[in-house]
């Protein structure tokens, strides 16, 4: 057997193993100092930014137009705030969140009326966006929802981005109040512009459904602990996200059964519709088809006292029947 | 026996008695300030797999550099010299192994399959990149602990029964049993931590080395060689733990160890098939995230799997445990328990809190104290009660089951729960009752209520429940601190 072993080392050798050696300790140690960490995991919140633009001079705070044509009505409507122009500039990214809640049919009048947001999405294509987004967090199984409403197909024709429940990405945000620790989707935080598209319709705990309870629908697991105090975490809500517009849809309405509904005689067939840049407003407009007197509910009277808009109808210019 | 030999017995001596001193002393909720996790924040199997699983090396996981360094001047000491497994193993195969010379070569031969530690290395690495952090299930540092924490501390005087330990217990004893038949068997051939080492030790500058000359091939250098790495032949240098036991062993002292000794031409190398490399490390990249989608994180989050106070949310909890049980020897009243279920195939041994067997004392933090990779993070004791003006951590809620409570199902009065509660004020309340009894004469009832914006889910009321075997009033975890989407109330701030 020959002998592996050599007798000596050369000055050389030892130089070039003693470097691989100190080369591995400095990977090491570098790496160590590179990963270490003397601080706990925290995970940041993201903020909300504020999407509203000032409304043009002289323009009513909201503007109702009533007729048989649901887009029609969101043109005039939207015409009387100085047109979508105003609101959206060209290159930006618009978010439009209808009610896409429910396994529903848009007969049954659970979700947002599809022509409305197929509308909503032609104009701000018009008006330059560089992308529409159509999404909301649904109650029922999503796929479902998104198809039978009628909302996919329809914003998807128009040119939007449809995104899907499933495919959001919900992330921390800085959220106070009742939704402290709720999680929101990204998508949402990074549109430069948003549009929040809710439907009228009766509910057995706020009484009405509308625009301040349509944000449920961008927060993750856990929402539903906000009915432990509606009305204080609509108000919440409403002063968290400030919308470009809210659009009322009134085309249908729900007014008994909500915010599910299902039979068609719980269906109201008004063809109105609502846009404006005061979200109080819009909601007692619509609370208002519905038989309350806006002042008496206590998330409409709520976000009043906070100085989030006015509840006053008198300040919605009505257009009339087209 | 020659001195450097003595030397290492004394070492070895020194460090297992640190070992369970440590853990006695723990176990012992001595209140000084003793370094419990010494040996675990030296751990570089730890530190490497919680870098690779989270992404940062929390704290003081920096000193497994000191035994990297160590590593790269001398080898694998620490296996030889520190490990306090490796002194059992070595232990129980001096003590019940009397060996002839021939046997005694035979055992100490190299094998082809010691290479396996080395799979089961890449495995644990591959597998920790995927974000499930396993070592902890063979690492040597939590096998001893967890195995003398749930084996042999519950039956010594004033133990606690840890009913599932047995399993971690039989392992230790098997690992150490093993050693009879080849000694150190878990070291050569399964030890993870070891095949780690052994990739520094590749670099090391001290060595073992035969002068070619002096020797006569009388193999007596091989005869009580602990890492079975052929100081004989071609040396070996990554299986070696520096026993130093071939030096005496030599007639013609022709064994030495020093600094940069001529190394064999050519040098040893690893004996691992790159074919076997790579199927392991795609085996743990494929089982990783099957253990997360069948049982492990968020989604897995039981009902019962109550987490110490301050321990992370789940995803990020388990990217740092590594299963040592030093937390479980801290827990002042035998609460926490190591997993079996409640966590899925992913937390199996990871720390459970189990109301029947202890509760978390509202001012107490040792466990994140003891933690050494920052899986449950350190508290102060006023952040964690919330006498620091903040919300109390916490890491559950109480429910009362009303069909077993003695005032709500029986008319009988009891009080125990709301008395132990430590919060201030109580989260339980009554709402008294004059309810008649079964003879029609009325009885004054003080119902419990639990308040949870103020229950913190420690347990004493589920510990202290008069009510047998299922407790009246039980903690689930919704409401703990550390996941934000576990609650049961809305609102409320931040912690």
């Amino acid at each position: 057997m020959s002998d592996p072993y050599r007798a000596h080392i050369t000055r050389r050798e030892a130089v070039l193993r003693l470097s691989s050696t100190a080369l591995a300790a400095a990977a090491v140690g570098g790496g160590a100092i590179a990963f270490h960490d003397r601080r706990t995991v925290s995970a940041a919140a993201a903020p909300i930014p504020d999407w509203r633009v000032a409304p043009a001079e002289g323009s009513p705070a909201a503007a109702a137009a009533r007729g048989p044509d649901p887009a029609g009505n969101v043109r005039r409507a939207l015409a009387a705030l100085g047109g979508m122009e105003r609101y959206v500039r060209r290159g930006e990214v618009v978010l439009i969140k209808p009610n896409i809640g429910w396994d529903r049919l848009p007969e049954q009048a659970a979700n947002t009326d599809p022509q409305v947001v197929a509308e909503l999405v032609r104009l701000c294509i018009a008006a330059g966006a560089r992308n529409v987004v159509v999404t909301d967090i649904s109650c029922n199984d999503p796929r479902r929802c998104f198809a039978r409403s009628g909302i996919a197909a329809a914003a998807s024709a128009a040119g939007a981005e449809v995104v899907a429940s499933a495919s959001l990405h919900l992330v921390p945000a800085s959220l106070a109040g009742l939704s402290a620790g709720l999680e929101v989707a990204q998508e949402l935080l990074r549109a430069d512009r948003v549009i929040n598209v809710p439907v009228v319709k009766h509910h057995s705990l706020s009484k009405v459904t509308l625009g301040m309870k349509n944000w449920l629908g961008v927060q993750g697991k856990g929402r539903n602990r906000l009915h432990q105090d509606i009305n204080r975490a609509l108000a919440e809500l409403c002063a968290t996200f400030r919308p470009t517009l809210t659009v009322v849809d009134a085309t249908r309405v729900l007014v008994a059964n909500g915010p599910v509904g299902g039979s068609l005689s719980d269906v109201r067939q008004v063809g109105a519709v609502a846009v404006g840049t005061d979200p109080v407003l819009c909601d007692a407009w619509g609370a208002a088809l519905l038989g309350h007197v806006p002042a008496n509910l206590p998330f409409i009277a709520e976000a009043e006292r906070g100085g989030l808009g006015r509840a006053d109808l008198a300040l919605v210019r009505e257009l009339g029947d087209a | 026996m020659r001195w450097t030999i003595r030397i290492r017995v004394v070492y070895q001596g020194f460090f297992l008695i640190l070992f369970l001193w440590l853990l006695g002393r723990l176990a012992a909720g001595d209140p000084r300030a003793f370094p419990f996790s010494a040996f675990q924040h030296g751990d570089p199997l730890s530190a490497i797999a919680v870098v690779l699983a989270s992404g940062t090396l929390p704290g003081a996981l920096i000193w497994a550099l000191v035994l990297i360094a160590l590593t790269l001047v001398f080898g694998r000491v620490f296996c030889g010299w520190i490990c306090p497994l490796g002194t059992l193993q070595q232990l129980s195969s001096w003590l019940f192994s009397p060996r002839s010379r021939r046997e005694s070569l035979q055992v100490n031969r190299y094998r082809r399959w010691y290479a396996l530690k080395s799979y089961i290395l890449a495995a644990l690495l591959v597998g920790a990149l995927a974000g499930t952090v396993q070592t902890g299930l063979l690492d040597p540092l939590s096998l001893t602990a967890r195995g003398l924490a749930s084996g042999v501390w519950p039956v010594l005087p004033g133990g606690r029964p840890v009913p599932g330990g047995w399993l971690a217990a039989v392992l230790l004893l098997a690992v150490v049993v093993a050693s009879r038949w080849i000694p150190r068997l878990f070291c050569r051939g399964l030890c993870p931590l070891g095949a780690l080492l052994g990739v520094f030790s590749r670099f090391a500058v001290f060595r073992i080395h035969r002068a070619s000359d002096a020797c006569n091939s009388c193999k007596l250098c091989a005869f009580a060689c602990q890492g079975a790495d052929e100081p004989l032949g071609n040396h070996r240098v990554s299986e070696c733990h520096v026993c130093l036991n071939c030096l005496p062993g030599c007639p013609e002292d022709a064994m030495s160890y020093g600094a940069l000794p001529p190394l064999p031409a050519p040098p040893a190398r690893p004996d691992l098939s790159r074919r076997y490399l790579f199927g392991s490390m795609l085996g743990a990249f494929a089982v990783a995230p099957l253990l997360r989608a069948t049982g492990g994180g968020r989604e897995a989050a039981k009902p019962f799997l109550l987490r110490p106070p301050g321990a992370l949310a789940e995803p990020e909890f388990l990217q740092r445990c590594v299963k040592c049980s030093l937390c479980q020897q801290a827990c002042p009243t035998g609460a926490l328990q190591p997993a079996i279920a409640q966590a899925g195939v992913e937390g199996f041994w990871t720390p459970v809190l189990v109301p029947r067997r202890g509760w978390c004392e509202f001012a107490c933090v040792r466990c994140g104290e003891v933690c050494p990779t920052a899986a449950i993070t350190r508290l102060l004791p006023a952040r964690k009660t919330g006498y620091d003006g903040r919300t109390p951590v916490s890491i559950g809620t109480a429910f009362v089951d009303r069909g077993r409570c003695l005032p709500w199902a029986m008319n009988t009065p009891c009080i125990v729960c709301e008395e132990m509660c430590p919060t201030d004020p109580k989260a339980i309340w009554f709402e008294v009752a004059d309810e008649p009894g079964r003879d029609g004469a009325r009885r004054r009832l003080q119902r419990p209520r639990v308040d949870a914006a103020k229950c913190v889910g420690c347990g004493i009321c589920e510990n202290k429940c008069p009510v047998g075997e299922e407790a009246a009033i039980r903690i689930t975890s919704v409401g703990e601190t550390r996941d934000p989407l576990n609650r049961l109330l809305a609102g409320g701030s931040a912690p």
